[in-house]
């Protein structure tokens, strides 16, 4: 218990004292974890819409290759992407390992299906008739969409906050293929693996409320635009 | 809206669902697709609206091709009421506004259709929260609000309970009349269709097998198989119109095995079968019900009863 206090005492300091190292480290979380998502959504809410919404032969392999997806072990993603991308992979000439785009990529994997998977249960949802009724009134393709993902806000956004969340908090792909260099590749998961190896457990509790906070802070927003829409 | 269907098949699955040479609907105000389930009356629909297209032929409206006019030319509505989050008044004013409709002219139709559909009272209410009956009305006001050429109504009045059902059948004639539109509406119930429409198309298995006066029809269906759809009580190549048979002597008589005798709240009836077919016999006020089991005589008029060819069209 006393550590616990010391851990949220350390956290509370490091916030306040503006420590350089973990700034970068929260931003470096923020920046890779915020575009793998960001990519994922790009890709992830037009891939469940149309999973939801078209039907085409092997669609529940792809459905239940979706569902697998949702729960695969962020280090067996990690394993996959360091196979690819290490200098004597396919993908090695690209010179891509241990750089945070390799994070980035190995996070868009793992959030990806994700979202496909809330998106395509959000628009199931929706009642089969809606885009028709929205074609029959006039509106065209992309207002239909535009239309139909206001209708699945709630769905989009829980989409969204289940792919932030669960590469926020992932280590093991990042590890991996980030490899945990000090000012380069370093992450608030990783870091808070090393200050535990090195014995630090208050700076690693610290380094852990501090990733807490930003998942908190992150879903907070998240959150409130979903409530407020609906 | 004068609407063509030229040459017309559509086909799903190996199944033919449509087959349409040639069929103009439109020229009475309120035309009704009467037909069972399967007949292809949804598809017609849907290809008038333009939301399928025909494997071969065309659907024109007013001579153009449905795909294409649909959009301005048409107001759909859906079986089910579906409504998007929001009020009703917000749901009616997203149609219009996809519709093009000036925001100045939205609020007079919004509120008169509103009245003319009974739902004025509702328009400040949540769409996903009506009952099933303020939902079909909410449903007809957002349609009849965009003062289209062409009103499709698909099955109005399916899926309501029975109060619900019988007021909007009541007051559906007063909302059609309201509207400048040639409407369509698809049913499989012939009172629907004889208490709405002013012209019927009947559908079945994919073809137009009868159209006219929506009394002429069901009173002459031009072949045997639409006269069994249409509650006749069809005796190899004779068919005897619904309610037509009483038990006891008469013009045309049969000999009938009783089954079981019902009480209909207004009169009893017997239930049996004539030549093997099941068929239904009014039983005269102050007659004593035949004894289930028994064979007795039942007649109809000889008016009623209609005669069919070998090849199953209407003899005279």
């Amino acid at each position: 218990m006393g550590e616990l206090w010391a851990g949220i005492r350390e956290a509370v300091q490091l916030i306040l004292s503006g420590d350089r190292e973990v700034r970068e480290i929260a931003l470096r979380t923020v920046y890779v974890s915020g575009l793998a998502t960001f990519l994922a959504m790009l890709t992830g809410i037009p891939a469940g819409y149309a999973l939801a919404r078209r039907r085409f032969p092997g669609r529940t392999l792809v459905l239940g290759a979706v569902n697998t997806g949702m729960g695969m072990p962020p280090v067996v993603v990690g394993l996959v992407v360091w196979l690819l991308l290490v200098r004597s992979g396919p993908l090695g000439g690209l010179e891509l390992i241990y750089t945070r785009e390799a994070m980035v990529l190995a996070q868009f994997l793992i959030a990806t299906p994700l979202v496909i998977g809330f998106t395509a249960a959000a628009v199931q949802a929706l009642p089969p008739e809606l885009p028709e009724l929205l074609q029959v009134l006039g509106a065209g393709p992309v207002r239909r969409l535009w239309l139909l993902a206001r209708e699945a806000r709630l769905g989009l956004l829980a989409a969204v906050m289940a792919g932030f969340g669960g590469v926020v908090s992932e280590v093991g792909a990042s590890m991996a293929v980030g490899g945990n260099l000090q000012g380069e590749t370093r992450v608030l998961t990783t870091a808070i693996v090393t200050e535990t190896s090195r014995g630090n457990t208050e700076r690693a509790l610290a380094l852990g409320l501090i990733l807490l906070g930003l998942a908190f802070a992150v879903n907070l927003v998240l959150t409130r635009a979903q409530q407020r829409s609906g | 809206m004068e609407v063509r269907f030229a040459g017309v098949e559509v086909e799903k699955g190996g199944r033919r669902l449509l087959d349409l040479p040639e069929l103009t609907v439109g020229r009475a105000a309120v035309t009704a697709l009467l037909g069972p389930n399967g007949a292809g009356k949804t598809t017609a629909l849907r290809l008038m609206a333009g939301l399928e297209r025909p494997g071969r032929g065309q659907v024109l409206l007013d001579g153009e091709p449905a795909e294409r006019a649909a959009r301005r030319a048409v107001s759909y509505a859906f079986q089910r009421a579906v409504f998007l989050r929001g009020t009703v008044r917000e749901n009616l004013e997203l149609a219009l506004r996809l519709r093009g409709v000036p925001a100045a002219e939205r609020g007079r139709r919004i509120a008169r259709a509103a009245e003319v559909c009974g739902v004025g009272h509702l328009l400040g209410r949540d769409a996903l929260r009506l009952s099933g009956g303020e939902a079909q009305r909410a449903n007809l006001a957002r349609a009849l609000a965009l003062d289209a050429g062409l009103l499709l109504l698909d099955e109005p009045l399916s899926g309501l309970d029975g109060p619900s059902r019988s007021a909007l059948l009541a007051d559906l004639p007063a909302m059609l009349a309201a509207t400048r539109a040639t409407v369509v509406l698809v049913t499989h119930d012939r009172d629907e269709a004889l208490l709405l429409a002013r012209e019927l198309v009947l559908l079945l298995d994919g073809r137009a097998a009868a159209q006219g006066l929506p009394g002429e029809v069901v009173r002459r269906p031009p072949t045997a198989a639409a006269a069994a759809f249409l509650g006749h009580t069809v005796l190899g190549q004779e068919a005897v119109l619904p309610g037509a048979l009483t038990v006891g002597p008469g013009e045309r008589e049969f000999a009938f095995a009783v089954e079981r005798v019902v009480d209909l709240g207004t009169h009893l009836a017997a239930e049996g079968r004539v030549r093997g077919t099941p068929a239904r016999a009014v039983i005269p006020p102050g007659a004593p019900p035949p004894a289930p089991g028994s064979e007795v005589t039942v007649s109809a008029p000889a008016a009623a009863v209609l005669r069919y060819r070998d090849d199953g069209r209407l003899a005279e």
